[in-house]
């Protein structure tokens, strides 16, 4: 019988993890008998077409979703062994997310939805205040703006704010920069990356290759499966270098 | 026709994927139509029922009827008759002896001791009996009951002290009766008294037996009093009476009247009374068809807006706006249909429901429920019509929007935070999760104002049913309380003329062992006058400083020296004075020893009393000169001497010379519930569909809201948030609209409770002022299913968010 928790370098541990679903009559295999260690601090980009997996195996990380088979272990905690509740805790206390279309509260303000976070993880965040969080993201003059009175990379800045607020080890992102221009695009992942500096753990999933350029470590998908795993092709780009 | 059943399909899918809340919806068009095809098909079901019942039992086309006390050989009379120059125009005559008394149908269990009517019919006559007695129970009269002490006791009388089909009657003068069933008769389907008491069947019996038997009891052999007459359709009626009147003379010099169907009050008021309370039940009908309405409107609107994106696609593809408009319209026509199916088995169920109590409170021979396919069809009409109308409005805004805007999705669709700035100043250091549910609701001003009027819309139905049920007994309790006061044993004796008050007769009456005190009083006919205007009165002179029982006031003072009238507050307002105003009032007064003529005095309004009933009015007895009565009493009020029962007087004052009939107080209220008995009865049903309907309102409004609010929900959970703090800010949400929903639900519940009292049944019944007093009990249970019901929708949608599929719901495209 295993145990619920292991002793890892890794600060996540996928083994041969599948998700399958069902639609109709027709059996989906999303990810397919994945087995995946990231590090603390490594900046991963996990790459893909559409329909390869990348998102389900976010997701899977995250604890957002279950899987079908296969183990995962996250700081060294099983959460495919969790239930309803403790995989809420996992969510507040491990992983943080930023989405594709940031999915920040209307109601709130910038400075509150970023306060959600610090109160959501229900404990002081490292890095300080919420004010402190959107300082870092270059939004200290829209404190008291709605979501629907900023743009969209201020949006997308005030999501990492409320994902950074949580001081969780682990930033998952779904094409954070999906919805967002080059400029901005770029300006949002200079802020994920500035996570992995600071130790964070950060997990990117895009179809933009360029993107991966930047990353410590590039995961690539095809069907559900891991098809590459390493450093960028050539070598580790700067930011200022991407273009697309 | 591909395309049509594509947009079909399509829309068809739109009603599964919110069935619960299409469901609900389509039960609340249904209450609202099922309601108006329910209550107003009940008015062509009285009409036809009346019909058919007066047709039954051969109601009279002409009516003659002896001065008082005069009586006339009937065979001759008869033969009179047939030498008028119209006989032919005569298809039936029913001569009959009518004659006063007092009934004793006291049965081991109760004393029944009444003022009643003999009427004696005659039995070998042609049949069918012109206003014919119909048989509810036992047998009838035949040809062997001739002259026999064998009767038919009038039904309603019977069916209201519960007596058995047959027993023992005693009438004045301790002649006893056998009565061997119960009957209703046309004149009396509702009951009136010569005091012109209504629905006063606990006060009043009728007892029918052959006229020979009649003849008997009141030694008049040979004599009648009263003839029935049915005519041909060609049949002059003036004419012809002209001839009857100079054929009595013929017989011999007496006062005669006559009456035509329409100056019977019971037939006057069957038939007017349909129209009356067709326009109030109407009414209802529409308030419950304008929630309906509004629940269609609102699921409209909320279905609309989520096919946004779709119908700018659609508008971007260049599909014509017409066709967009398909598709949301197709589901409210989905909607509208399964409400209207559901709406006409309400409809049923409802009429059936209002054809027992109707059925109850009026009874006739024949009552007559046919389907009215064209109320039916109204009814379905309405339903079908207003939900497409409430959904033309959404659709047109829809297509309003330019297809740029409307294909627009993430964050480029960013709603505006609505009123949620008047909040960020004031949010304070109190917890994010703690503001969200106020900051959502004020984010979207437009989406909880839908849910807020739903919620009032509910609401204000259900004040409406159970504040006028609560008025009702209100306006009960004031009439009980006033004519109680200190005094619940009080009773009223009637005499049959007006006597001295130290006449033999009311000493006999005071000085029995088994009254305790007993007031003289006068009670006459009268009317008040002001400025043009004129309401019809019941002048009861009593004792001001009767230490016994005198009238309560609400207003002003008791009458001083001068004449003066303290009238009820309804009077006071049709007729549009105050206290301290001076009016007219045509009254009696004695002319000679045995002659009464009209006259008018000036008088003063010196108050108002708190009972409800437009026509009373009251004088001090001391007054009574202006009448020329001082020293006379026609009434006497009465209290039981101590240990002595109402039955003990009743029986005591049974057969004693001068009295026409004996009333506890408490039989005089029995009456006025009795009048507005139909609308508590029939608001006894609706008050379940009142209920029903909030609940289903309330749900469907807040159910709406929490599936708009899904994608938030799955934010909080990817946070880690737990679902019972999910649960929680979604009930506070619900909390907080349901709170405001239900308080302006309660207010205009109360404003449409004032229209429908004051407008609607003050025009319908008159003579009542209804208290407007919604009870807290009504604002208890109104805050019980708007609060309570409204705010743990969310926990009914526990497992769809235990359910919920996170990522799926995260990613939804706006």
């Amino acid at each position: 019988m295993k145990t619920r928790e292991r002793t890892t370098g890794n600060i996540i541990e996928l083994e041969e993890v599948s998700k399958k679903y069902q639609l109709g009559e027709v059996c989906v295999t999303a990810v397919d008998n994945i087995s995946l260690g990231i590090a603390p601090g490594e900046f991963v980009v996990v790459l893909g077409p559409s329909g390869s997996g990348k998102t389900t195996l976010l997701n899977l990380i995250g604890a957002l979703d279950t899987a079908s088979s296969g183990d995962i272990c996250m700081d060294g905690k099983y959460i495919t062994r969790m239930n309803r509740a403790e995989r809420s805790r996992y969510r507040r206390e491990t992983v943080s997310f930023v989405f594709q279309s940031f999915n920040l509260f209307p109601g709130l303000t910038a400075l509150e939805n970023v306060q959600f976070g610090v109160e959501s993880a229900e404990r002081k965040p490292n890095g300080g205040t919420a004010k402190e969080m959107l300082s870092r993201v270059g939004l200290e003059h829209r404190l008291h703006h709605f979501p629907h009175q900023l743009s969209g990379g201020e949006q997308q800045r005030v999501a990492i704010a409320r994902a950074l607020a949580t001081g969780n080890p682990i930033l998952l992102a779904d094409e954070p920069t999906g919805e967002l221009d080059f400029k901005t695009g770029i300006q949002i992942l200079e802020l994920l990356h500035e996570q992995s500096h600071s130790g964070r753990t950060v997990l990117i999933v895009t179809h933009n290759r360029e993107i991966a350029r930047v990353a410590d470590r590039v995961v690539e998908l095809s069907s559900g499966h891991i098809v590459r795993d390493g450093v960028p092709e050539n070598h580790i780009a700067a930011i200022a270098d991407l273009s697309w | 026709m591909r395309g049509w059943l594509l947009w079909l399909r399509w829309s068809w899918s739109d009603l599964r994927r919110r069935w619960l809340q299409v469901v609900a919806i389509a039960l609340i068009v249904a209450l609202g139509t099922g309601i108006y095809s329910g209550l107003v098909s009940t008015s062509p079901w009285r009409q036809e029922s009346n019909d058919a019942s007066y047709d039954l039992l051969n109601m009279y086309d002409l009516r003659l009827s002896l001065t008082q006390g005069s009586y006339l050989d009937g065979a001759a009379l008869l033969d009179a008759f047939t030498h008028v120059e119209h006989a032919d125009w005569i298809t039936a005559v029913e001569p009959r002896l009518i004659l006063p008394t007092l009934v004793d149908a006291s049965t081991d269990a109760q004393a029944i001791i009444t003022p009643g009517r003999l009427i004696g019919t005659d039995l070998a006559g042609t049949l069918p009996h012109v206003n014919d007695v119909y048989i509810t129970a036992g047998r009838g009269l035949d040809s062997a009951d001739v002259g026999e002490p064998v009767a038919v006791l009038e039904h309603k009388f019977a069916a209201y002290y519960g007596l058995p089909p047959e027993g023992d009657l005693l009438l004045s003068g301790d002649r006893m009766l056998h009565y061997v069933g119960t009957g209703l008769s046309p004149e009396y389907f509702i009951v009136f008294t010569d005091e012109g008491g209504m629905m006063a069947e606990a006060n009043f019996a009728v007892v029918f037996v052959s006229l020979e038997t009649a003849q008997a009891l009141g030694e008049r052999p040979g004599q009648i009093n009263d003839v029935l007459l049915t005519l041909t359709a060609d049949a002059d009626r003036e004419v012809l009476q002209a001839e009857l009147e100079a054929a009595v003379q013929g017989v011999a010099d007496v006062g005669l009247s006559f009456m035509l169907p329409q100056d019977d009050q019971a037939y006057t008021m069957l038939y007017e009374d349909i129209e009356g309370d067709e326009l109030f039940w109407r009414w209802m009908a529409y308030l419950f068809l304008a929630g309906a309405v509004f629940g269609a409107f609102s699921l409209a609107t909320r279905l609309v807006e989520a096919q946004r994106r779709e119908i700018g696609i659609q508008m971007a593809l260049g599909v014509p706006p017409i066709r967009i408009a398909i598709r949301p319209l197709l589901v409210a026509l989905q909607i509208a249909v399964l409400g209207v199916v559901f709406g006409v088995i309400t409809g049923l169920l409802i009429g059936d429901a209002f054809g027992v109590v109707l059925q109850e409170m009026m009874p006739l021979p024949v009552f007559l429920k046919p389907f009215q396919p064209r109320t039916f069809l109204e009814g379905a009409a309405l339903g079908i019509i207003l939900p497409l109308l409430a959904t033309v409005i959404p659709v047109v805004r829809a297509l309003r929007v330019e297809p740029v805007d409307a294909i627009k999705t993430g964050h480029l669709v960013a709603k505006g935070g609505g009123l949620a700035p008047a909040l960020t100043r004031r949010s304070g250091a109190s917890r994010v999760l703690t503001q969200m549910p106020l900051r959502n609701l004020l984010c979207a001003p437009r989406r909880t104002l839908l849910t807020v009027l739903g919620i009032a819309a509910a609401i204000t139905l259900l004040v409406l049913i159970l504040g006028m049920l609560d008025s009702f007994d209100a306006t009960l309790d004031q009439a009980r309380a006033e004519l109680y006061q200190a005094s619940p044993q009080r009773m009223v004796v009637q005499l049959n003329f007006f006597y001295p008050e130290n006449s033999p007769v009311i000493s006999s009456i005071s000085q029995l062992p088994e009254i305790g005190t007993a007031d003289p009083a006068l009670q006459l006919g009268g009317y008040l006058m002001h400025e043009g205007k004129t309401v019809e009165t019941l002048l009861d002179m009593v004792s001001m400083e009767s230490p016994l029982w005198r009238p309560s006031l609400q207003r002003g003072t008791y009458p001083g020296e001068q004449p003066g009238v303290l009238i009820s507050e309804i009077a006071a307002r049709e007729l549009g004075v105050q206290p301290g105003d001076t009016i007219t009032l045509r009254h009696p007064q004695r002319t000679g020893l045995l002659s009464y003529g009209w006259i008018e005095s000036e008088v003063e309004v010196s108050g108002i009393h708190p009972l409800p009933l437009r026509f009373q009015t009251y004088m001090d007895l001391q007054q009574a000169d202006l009448m020329g009565l001082a020293g006379w009493a026609n009434t006497l009020q009465v209290a039981p001497a101590s240990g002595v029962t109402q039955d003990e007087v009743k029986q005591a004052l049974f057969g004693q010379f001068g009295v026409a009939s004996v009333q506890p107080i408490s039989a005089i209220i029995r009456v006025f519930e009795d009048l507005i008995g139909e609308f508590v009865d029939m608001f006894a049903v609706m008050q379940a569909a009142a209920v029903f309907l909030a609940v289903l309102i309330a749900y469907n409004s807040t159910s709406i809201s929490l599936d708009e609010r899904q994608r938030e929900m799955a934010t909080l959970f990817a946070f880690g948030v737990q679902v019972r703090t999910a649960l929680r800010v979604s009930i506070v949400e619900n909390l907080l609209m349901s709170l405001v929903g239900t308080v302006l639900g309660c207010g205009l519940g109360i404003l449409f409770l004032v229209f429908m009292m004051k407008g609607v049944f003050a025009e319908v019944t008159p003579d009542i002022s209804i208290t407007i007093a919604p009870h807290l009990v009504t604002f208890g249970l109104a805050l019980l299913v708007g609060v309570l019901v409204a705010a743990l929708t969310p926990t009914l949608n526990l497992r769809k968010l235990l359910r919920m599929d996170i990522p799926a719901t995260l990613r939804v495209m706006e």
